[in-house]
């Protein structure tokens, strides 16, 4: 039997999965996303997605809970009852959706939802008669719901190496014109790999990439604390060498990445990049300092204006001429940078003085306001001298190095990529030091901090200040690789999106920051079904990390593991006072 | 010779109310004073107006020839104040070494440009503070060394937690520490050990050591001298023993009256 607990989750996690399945459809994401295959012609996205509801239903539904100050994890019998009875509930709303659009004539449906085609209603019926189709979505959906279930009760030491193994494959399939690219510049074959008609990944690429991304992992949990261990017992100096050597082989893959990838490609990296800059400046602010800034796009802004008016730019009149700005320095680019971090610096500081005895949500909407203001001030006719107001500027000065020109997507990708470099270079010293600690603690309880001898003014103005500092880089990259500058460029969507990268990834995580972007930033511009429900992806994707995973993709917490068993238990009197909690199975009765 | 800390006529209001009202007080280099009185007596607005976490509405505050009115808490912590709090407020998602760490914040003086470049001063100022952070933690034994020096504080145990708010403090290398309730929550057998450890605190380390405290055991054993609050005045002073059977401190914990009846 199956306690009732589970059992009003598990309805409740199936109802929510069915009502998901039929929003992805009724939005058209479903069809769109039909179009990429990712393994030969039976896995494509959109397939995937209607699978992931009832599997994350399953998979959600027998998550372990906290009890007692104790986690506790429902056994594997009931678990699997509960992912299929959330599964049967997901591909039964499903059917029902099909269903109710087939009660009314032809197209009737689709007057109101225009996604809702012949060829999304086949797929939903698996290319069936409604009634078969309804019984395959409910028998599908109860096997993933049970598999989602089964596969969350598998010990540890095997589901690891298989969820990485999975993830790799589905990101292979997913990275279908990076890869076999890469193979082909190589002159390795790709053919048995990558699917030629189709796009996607080869059945047999597909088993050969899960298999050997689930062994290396297995292999590595096996061989690992070995290996580390003896590296851990290498003399200082050949460990230094090894890290220096790795980092070198990462170095020669970057730096040979844009010739691998063509051009096309390395916009997207181009991209990527301008956004880390942004996510790793943001990253200081709302990661380290913990002050919530809504309104980070003012530094972009900063950077990109600063960067033309101080390296050289033309503005088109109101009447159409094109004329000079009525402040402009004709400096070299690299000259010009210094000056820009100094000047968005000292911007950081006029924008985080008001706001010094705000927190949380109050210091949101006041940033958040401050972001506005700076769209509406490049676009004003008050500035329009400087600014070049809605027509914004032109003809900015590009950085020559040695006569080299940086505009095109190959060689800007290297200017990213030296000031990524540079970028997170600071963030990492910064973190590891007296400031990251006074940061941290401002953070976690600015009064114990305060008490403890930090000045919190002090270090929330160091904060604004080194967050705009690193990241109007990401504004002077865009302002060299465009050329040209308008407010339109300067929307509070660049806000969100910087900080959507930064709470994805982890707040005050680097790494974080870079898996954020490469999410946010880079799968949108790769794959371009993307580009048309980029909101609505993230939106989802951080309610998601909100809701399973707040302290964001890859933490910088680096310790999480042994927490929650030993310690809270640790004393005593506590041990004896909970014991019940300690024994509770599945759920409550059973 | 002055004392240490000098208290003439504090008071703090809160609207109608006198949370500390024309408070005296001197607490003399060395020596470990108790604070106790009913709750709501002021015994923590004392502490917080101390500190710098609230302004005074009147007196004075001197410590080691410098005056505290006016001064932010951080100003206070690097003249050489440092507490704990009644509820437990260590930095949880850093670890034990690093809130530790925090705590010689006010001792060492590198910014930007020496974490950025890592400069060998800096270096070796970051070695300091490491070393002096062990200290303080190794006050307490085994308890907080070794590898929970990375745990984060949120997976200590509570008595843990609490003694790490002490060793934080320490390691501000102060010359007084204000403990409030540093045993709220503990039960016997570490009540026990804290008595022990708060005499260590003054006679190993050399703090001098101001405590609140409710658990009369602990004010016992500890204090060379206890001061009574009330609604915000200091309503006895002297020993432990003085101070007990003094009959306005009876009467603030148990009402008018009980005196005569007991």
């Amino acid at each position: 039997m199956i306690a009732s607990k589970l059992l009003r989750r598990a309805t409740a996690a199936g109802l929510i999965g069915g009502v998901v399945v039929v929003y992805l459809a009724l939005v058209g994401m479903v069809e769109k996303f039909e179009v990429r295959h990712l393994v030969g012609d039976w896995l494509n996205l959109g397939k995937l997605m209607l699978a992931l509801a009832p599997l994350l239903a399953g998979y959600l539904v027998t998550r372990p809970r906290v009890r007692g100050g104790r986690l506790v994890q429902p056994s594997p019998g009931p678990s699997t009852m509960a992912g299929l009875i959330s599964g049967v509930l997901t591909g039964g709303l499903a059917a029902l959706g099909v269903a109710f659009v087939q009660l009314f004539p032809d197209g009737a449906v689709r007057n109101i939802f225009v996604a809702v085609s012949p060829t999304l209603l086949s797929i939903m019926t698996f290319g069936k008669s409604l009634p078969v189709g309804a019984l395959l979505l409910v028998a599908a959906g109860a096997l993933l719901g049970a598999l989602g279930a089964t596969y969350r009760t598998l010990p540890e030491r095997l589901r690891h190496p298989l969820s990485v193994g999975l993830a790799t494959t589905f990101l292979f399939a997913l990275l279908q014109r990076i890869i076999p690219q890469l193979l082909f510049y190589l002159n390795l074959d790709s053919t048995w790999l990558y699917s030629t008609s189709f796009g996607g990944l080869t059945p047999i690429g597909a088993v050969v990439v899960l298999v050997v991304a689930t062994g290396l992992p297995a292999l590595w949990a096996a061989r690992g604390p070995r290996i580390r261990e003896r590296v851990a017992q290498l003399p200082p100096a050949r460990r230094r060498a090894l890290n220096l050597s790795r980092l070198l082989l990462l170095a020669l893959v970057l730096a040979l990445l844009p010739r691998l990838i063509g051009s096309t490609l390395s916009q997207v990296l181009g991209q990527i990049g301008v956004f880390l800059l942004m996510g790793l400046g943001l990253n200081i602010v709302v990661g380290y300092a913990g002050l919530l800034d809504l309104g980070y796009v003012a530094f972009f802004a900063t950077g990109a204006y600063l960067t033309a008016l101080f390296t050289g730019a033309h503005l088109v009149t109101s009447l159409g001429a094109v004329a000079s700005p009525g402040f402009v320095l004709h400096l070299n680019f690299y000259a010009a940078v210094p000056l820009v971090i100094l000047v968005a610096a000292f911007i950081g500081l006029l924008i985080g003085a008001p706001v010094l005895r705000l927190r949380g949500d109050y210091l949101a909407i006041v940033t958040l306001g401050f972001g506005e203001i700076a769209r509406v001030l490049v676009a004003s006719s008050w500035l329009q001298k400087f600014t070049g107001g809605p027509q914004g500027l032109r003809d900015i000065t590009d950085a020559h190095i040695g006569g080299v020109g940086f505009r095109d997507p190959q060689p800007f990708y290297y200017l990213v990529l030296a000031f990524c470099a540079l970028a997170i270079f600071v963030s990492a010293r910064l973190a590891d030091s007296r400031v990251g600690r006074a940061w941290s603690a401002m953070r976690e309880d600015e009064l114990a901090a305060e008490a403890m001898g930090v000045s919190t003014v002090r270090y929330k103005l160091l904060a604004f200040a080194m967050g705009a500092a690193v990241g109007c880089l990401s504004g002077t990259l865009f302002a060299v690789q465009i050329g040209s500058l308008t407010p339109d460029s300067f929307t509070i969507f660049v806000s969100i999106t910087a900080l959507a990268v930064v709470v994805l990834g982890g707040m005050g995580s680097i790494r974080g920051v870079l898996v954020g972007t490469m999410l946010l930033i880079g799968l949108p511009g790769l794959l371009d079904e993307f580009e048309e429900y980029r909101l609505l992806v993230y939106g989802a994707a951080l309610i998601a990390v909100m809701i399973l995973r707040p302290q964001g993709l890859i933490p910088n917490v680096r310790r999480m593991r042994e927490l929650q068993e030993e310690e809270v238990a640790q004393d005593q009197w506590l041990k004896e006072e909970v014991p019940a909690a300690t024994v509770a199975g599945g759920g409550g009765g059973s | 010779m002055s004392a240490l800390l000098e208290i003439r006529g504090l008071v703090k209001r809160f609207g109608g109310l006198n949370a500390v009202d024309r408070v005296d007080l001197d607490v003399e280099a060395g020596e470990i004073l108790s604070v106790i009185g009913p709750n709501g007596a002021g015994k923590t607005t004392l502490f917080n107006v101390v500190t710098g976490l609230y302004a005074p509405d009147g007196g004075s505050i001197v410590f080691d020839g410098h005056s505290l009115v006016g001064l932010k808490p951080n100003q206070v912590c690097g003249l050489g104040i440092s507490r704990t709090f009644q509820t437990v407020r260590l930095f949880s998602n850093m670890t034990v070494l690093e809130n530790a760490m925090v705590g010689q914040h006010c001792r060492t003086r590198s910014g930007v440009l020496g974490a950025v470049l890592r400069l060998p001063r800096t270096r070796a100022e970051e070695q300091v503070v490491r070393e002096q952070a062990r200290s303080a933690l190794s006050f307490f034994g085994s308890r907080l060394a070794s590898f929970r020096e990375d745990q984060p504080a949120m997976a200590l145990s509570y008595a843990n937690r609490r003694r790490l708010e002490i060793a934080r403090a320490m390691a501000t290398n102060p010359k007084l520490i204000l403990l409030d309730e540093p045993t709220a929550g503990m039960n016997p057998k570490e009540t026990e050990e804290m008595i022990g450890l708060i005499g260590k605190l003054r006679d190993e380390r050399g703090f001098t050591i101001v405590v609140i405290e409710h658990d009369m055991r602990l004010v016992r054993g500890v204090s060379d001298r206890v001061i009574a609050l009330d609604y915000g005045r200091k309503v006895a002073e002297g020993t432990f023993d003085e101070v007990a059977s003094d009959v306005r401190v009876i009467e603030a914990y148990l009402g008018k009256g009980a005196v005569k009846a007991g």
